[in-house]
């Protein structure tokens, strides 16, 4: 058991919003062994929704298995920036390999 | 054949003349740059006679061609004090290439203190007196001048910054609308036009000819093609008309580069108050426009009108790093006092990059308190009155800092850094260190992941790689420039193979030409070949191409610092 701090942003937040789920600087509570994939698809996020998620500040994968206090974030497609490949970003699909960022 | 005219603000007189052969196929930046390295001298005072203020067009500006308005405005800097190419939406550029004009060159400037304007028709060209608009707010200007010249023609104009000459000073452009949200923003261009006392410049493309294709049936196909492409991407299709720039605030800070308070963190703890997300959100509640372009012929319209909460006009083109610059380096939430600061910077003239970044180094000294946004409001006031103050504030972030005596003082080449953390992304700081214009997060912008084998995943946080990622970003870059392309069609050319050749296309249909995507690339780099050279000319060394001591301090939330040699950083300017 333990909880992540959760954004959701551009029309991803919009949506939540109209549902009324927390998402902008929410305090999400998940069990033992769950990634991020199971946070998202409990508020109706398929990783088709999105292009990206950061965890604790770097891109990620939604396979990634969370821990007491991670800092999470999802994003849709349609994301500008000059960052998209720098920050890793760029993908036709999320990344789902399940490897979590360095420590950071 | 489109020719250059060139205007002697001294004696208003004016010429046009052929292109010689070796220009003759420039355009845009391309142009810009070389005629400035070929025609001024390298030394000269930035607001002396000697320096020239250079308007061209894109290649395939005045075409059909899908987000291809965009202008190039070229001088040497008198913030820099090395090349400046400053690119700007608006009308003026299409005007331009409508009536054959491949470049617009303004030489000398007079010794007596009357503005003029200069009004360019189809058959005519008029140096007028313009007493009676100085110190009218570039807004203001645009309204006058669409009465007196008619709703819709071009304009350029410089506001009291301009005028007074201050470094931060930029040129502004109405958009379609006739608010003057456009901007040849950075590096003090309006100061070069204010020495030369010209106040605004007319351009009516009425009663002339469709720009000559020369195969205007493959031009029509490329183009097709061209407009799917940036209509159909997620960032250019649905991302960037929904939410702007803005959508940057809440994911640059998500990622941790947000500076905040003058570069001491990459987050800002009310980053959501102030994001794209909010910005859309009011402009539903409250009217406003969610999506407009700068120019016609925009598919793309990441731009806005964002009104107050009566909803009255406030501002438009709310960019990320206005509100980056107002906001998270300030300290400041409050959007609406952003959104005003960003009026007031239309108004007078001035590069909302730099002078919220010098808002900031002021707030560092003590002038202000962080996060008082109705005192920075008082603060850029100044500017308008002619105040001593307004003229420290005027001349930029460097000039600020050493006004206050403080030695966090965020620029290169003395132009201030914009809303991107050099620690946690480091190839843009490799660009802001390296571009030929001081830091400015539009040099490397673009990116051509087929033709520059730019494939992967680079880590931000890390050196490997980034170095050559800025390179490969500011060749693009260069070349998109060139072509009088918005920089953000880069989005749907980094994901499709497809994208560069379609630019190819239409460029070869127009000219009757038979480029390939390798000479686009070579344009790429020999525009930032004759930057470099004006730069060397000028002065320039290696040691001009570091950052600020201030960035060797750990960069919290991922506490990194900036560490590149002089001989790493020096790998990207080696083409």
């Amino acid at each position: 058991m333990g909880a992540i701090l959760f954004n959701a942003f551009s029309f991803l937040q919009k949506q939540l919003k109209e549902k009324n789920i927390p998402c902008t600087n929410a305090r999400i509570s998940f069990s033992k062994g769950q990634r991020v994939r199971d946070v998202l698809m409990k508020m109706g996020i398929r990783d088709k929704d999105i292009e990206g998620v950061f965890v604790n500040g770097k891109i990620a994968s939604t396979n990634t298995l969370l821990s007491d206090g991670d800092r999470v974030a999802a994003f849709p497609p349609g994301t500008p920036g000059p960052y998209r490949l720098l920050l890793g970003m760029v993908k036709n699909t999320p990344d789902t390999s399940g490897k979590k960022p360095n420590a950071g | 054949m489109s020719r250059i005219l060139r205007i002697n603000t001294k004696e208003k007189t004016h010429s046009f003349e052929t292109p010689s052969p070796d220009i003759r196929a420039l355009g845009g930046r391309a142009l810009t740059s070389k005629l400035i390295l070929n025609e001024v001298p390298a030394s000269c005072h930035p607001l002396s006679r000697l320096n020239k203020l250079i308007f061209a067009p894109g290649l395939l500006s005045g075409t059909p061609a899908a987000n291809s308005g965009r202008l190039s405005v070229g001088a040497k800097s008198p913030l820099t004090g090395g090349i400046k190419e400053s690119n700007t939406g608006g009308l003026v550029s299409q005007k331009l290439a409508r009536l054959g004009i491949k470049a617009l060159v303004l030489e000398d400037k007079p010794e007596e203190d009357a503005f003029s304007i200069i009004v360019i028709k189809k058959d005519s060209v008029e140096v007028l007196p313009a007493d009676e608009y100085r110190g009218v707010t570039n807004g203001d200007m645009i309204t006058r001048l669409w009465e007196r010249f008619g709703k819709r023609v071009g304009v350029a104009s410089i506001g009291p910054a301009g005028e007074q000459r201050l470094t931060a000073a930029c040129i502004n452009f109405a958009d379609p609308k006739g608010h003057p949200g456009r901007a040849a923003g950075r590096g003090g261009l309006g100061a070069v036009m204010g020495a030369k006392k010209i106040k605004a410049i007319v351009v009516d493309d009425g009663g002339a000819e469709r720009i000559p294709l020369h195969d205007p049936e493959a031009f029509k196909a490329a183009n097709k093609k061209w407009t799917e492409l940036l209509t159909s991407h997620p960032v250019s299709g649905q991302g960037l008309p929904a939410y702007g720039t803005a959508v940057l605030v809440n994911i640059i800070n998500e990622a941790g580069a947000l500076p905040t308070k003058n570069f001491r963190s990459g987050r800002f703890d009310y980053a959501q108050d102030i994001s794209g997300e909010t910005m859309a959100a009011n402009i539903e509640k409250r009217g406003g426009v969610i999506s407009e372009g700068c120019h016609p012929g925009c598919v793309i319209r990441c731009s806005q009108v964002y009104n107050d909460k009566d909803n009255n006009y406030l501002t438009s083109g709310f960019e990320y790093e206005t509100i980056w610059a107002f906001g998270a380096h300030c300290l400041i939430k409050d959007l609406d006092d952003i959104a005003r600061m960003d009026r007031l910077c239309d108004d007078f003239g001035l590069d909302t990059i730099e002078t919220g970044v010098t808002i900031g180094v002021a707030m560092e000294g003590g002038l202000i308190p962080w996060g008082d946004s109705k005192a920075a409001i008082e603060l850029l006031k100044k500017v308008g009155a002619g105040d001593p103050m307004g003229k420290i504030i005027g001349n930029g972030a460097a000039f600020m800092g050493q006004a206050m005596g403080v030695d966090r003082v965020p620029v290169v080449k003395r132009q201030a850094f914009p809303a991107y953390d050099p620690r946690a992304v480091k190839a843009v700081g490799v660009t802001y260190a390296t571009t030929p214009m001081g830091a400015d997060h539009t040099a490397g912008y673009g990116v051509c992941q087929n033709i520059l084998h730019v494939g992967g995943t680079i880590d931000p946080l890390k050196k490997e790689g980034n170095v050559e990622i800025s390179k490969d970003l500011q060749i693009a870059t260069a070349a998109i420039d060139a072509a009088g392309l918005c920089l953000f069609v880069a989005f749907p050319v980094l994901d499709h193979a497809e994208g560069l050749q379609l630019i190819v296309d239409m460029l070869n249909a127009q000219y009757g030409l038979s480029l390939t995507t390798n000479d686009v690339v070579q344009l790429g780099i020999s525009i930032l070949k004759d930057e470099h050279e004006f730069n060397r000319l000028a002065g320039f060394t290696a040691k001009d191409d570091r950052l600020p001591d201030m960035f060797k301090e750990v960069f919290p939330p991922h506490n990194t610092v900036w560490d590149f040699t002089d001989e790493e950083i020096a790998k990207a300017k080696a083409f």
